[in-house]
């Protein structure tokens, strides 16, 4: 059975004959897969793929289009792919300015206990390139307003908004990973978003498995 | 002597001075105290820093430094401090030389770190190359010297260099049609540091020539060091 992986900085997606999904501190330590990407798979599998790869080959298998821009939002960063006629042209990986966004979503919406999927989204967000900043930005709405619900839904505008820029505000956009279950954020996004799930990167890491074993 | 030199000054005057011990101080020249951080803002690119840390490390008697349109404002705006505020010897150039000497470097069949060395080895070796001429190269890099040469072990053997780099070995620093020759055909990597000028050039020609556009602040990062392996990858230029 074929060990594939998918170690995200927080969460972690192994697939075999069954579908596990981790934190990624709570992997044990002797997983070692046959094919990976992410976080720690060059010392974690036998074979690592470049995460920008894999997530081409997931969206070419998942999507039944020609045209297609695929974004994938994690803990800590937002990549991106651009197909025009079936053939790559436009790739983007923002570490450093999407720093930690994904991330800090999560530690909201534990911290204050909310369910995202029941917030409306808001029409302006505030200006958020970094998780932590971003943040620091919600604690001073909620000094001055007390409004908890209001501060986040504007945190999850302001990184939603800056994914649709750092994407090149496309008309639509097809979307990986867990945000994708986050329907705030989606809802939050100025254009139409076809959420994939969460194992896109997985699935290319399947298509890549298959061509090259062969 | 030691005799410090910036950019890309005209050949005839570092034939003047070749007799004496000539350091780039583009150049990474080893371990030197970082000094940057007291005196240039943060926004400062990688380069510039570098060129203040060395010129105030190694002391060089005289600089040569070219501020012409070859280099870049904060280049003439250093070479003023330099001079200004921390007493040092200065010559400087504009460059505005026309008659190139040829990119037999750039095209040749060479690795690109070898290329790289070569290119900026001759400033001071003045060497005439015959190299094997790559007809048909797999990739293209387009950029200034990088702060980070790990770069370069990304790209196959043959990549053609491009931009800055292409004027620096021509012997023509400021010749912006040059700079900006691209090939569509060519998968190509649009590089420029962080907080340097050419980024303008960088993004607009990787969106014409369906390049690849990256910026670096000094080291190469992991997300940079991803983008061009996939690039390079879907693009065919290497398996």
């Amino acid at each position: 059975m074929t060990v594939f992986a998918d170690f995200g900085s927080t969460w972690t997606k192994i697939v075999d004959s069954s579908v596990r999904i981790l934190r990624t501190k709570d992997v044990p330590r002797d997983i070692i897969a046959d094919i990976a990407c992410g976080h720690n798979a060059k010392i974690r599998s036998k074979r690592c793929i470049n995460e920008l790869i894999a997530l081409c080959e997931g969206g070419l298998r998942l999507i039944d289009e020609k045209d297609f821009l695929l974004v994938d939002v994690g803990s800590r960063d937002i990549k991106y792919v651009i197909y025009k006629d079936s053939r790559f042209v436009e790739t983007g990986w923002n570490q450093e300015c999407g720093a930690s966004q994904g991330f800090a979503v999560e530690l909201l919406e534990m911290y204050y206990g909310l369910d995202y999927n029941e917030l409306e989204p808001i029409e302006n967000g505030h200006p958020v390139t970094c998780g932590l900043i971003g943040i620091s930005r919600i604690f001073d709405e909620i000094i001055k307003t007390g409004n908890e619900r209001k501060a986040i839904a504007r945190f999850v505008k302001g990184i939603a908004t800056n994914v649709y820029h750092f994407t090149g505000k496309p008309k639509r956009m097809y979307l990986s990973g867990g945000l994708c279950d986050n329907r705030l954020f989606i809802d939050s996004l100025p254009c139409d978003v076809l959420p994939l799930g969460r194992l896109v990167l997985i699935e290319g890491l399947k298509e890549i498995h298959k061509r090259t074993s062969l | 002597m030691k005799v410090g030199f910036v950019g890309c000054p005209p050949h005839d005057i570092m034939r003047e001075y070749e007799s004496e011990e000539l350091i780039d101080l583009d150049n990474d020249l080893g371990r030197v105290e970082e000094k940057s951080d007291l005196y240039l803002p943060k926004i400062s690119c990688s380069v510039i820093k570098r060129v203040f840390n060395n010129a105030l490390a190694i002391k060089p008697q005289k600089i040569i430094f070219d501020v012409g349109e070859g280099k870049c404002d904060s280049g003439r705006f250093l070479s003023w401090i330099l001079k200004e505020h921390f007493n040092m010897d200065i010559i400087e150039t504009r460059n505005q030389n026309r008659r190139g000497r040829g990119t037999v470097i750039c095209d040749s069949r060479l690795p690109l770190k070898r290329k790289f060395e070569l290119i900026l080895n001759n400033v001071i070796e003045n060497r005439d190359f015959k190299l094997e001429r790559e007809p048909h190269p797999k990739a293209g890099f387009w950029s200034v010297p990088c702060w980070d040469s790990r770069i370069f072990d990304l790209f196959p053997d043959g990549t053609t260099i491009l931009g800055w780099t292409r004027c620096f070995e021509n012997g023509t620093p400021d010749d912006l049609e040059l700079e900006c020759y691209a090939r569509e055909d060519i998968p190509t990597v649009f590089y420029a540091q962080t907080f340097c000028s050419k980024n303008l050039l960088a993004k607009n020609l990787a969106r014409v020539y369906r390049g690849l556009y990256v910026d670096c602040d000094g080291m190469l990062t992991a997300s940079v060091e991803a983008k061009i392996e996939a690039f390079l990858y879907l693009r065919g230029a290497v398996r």
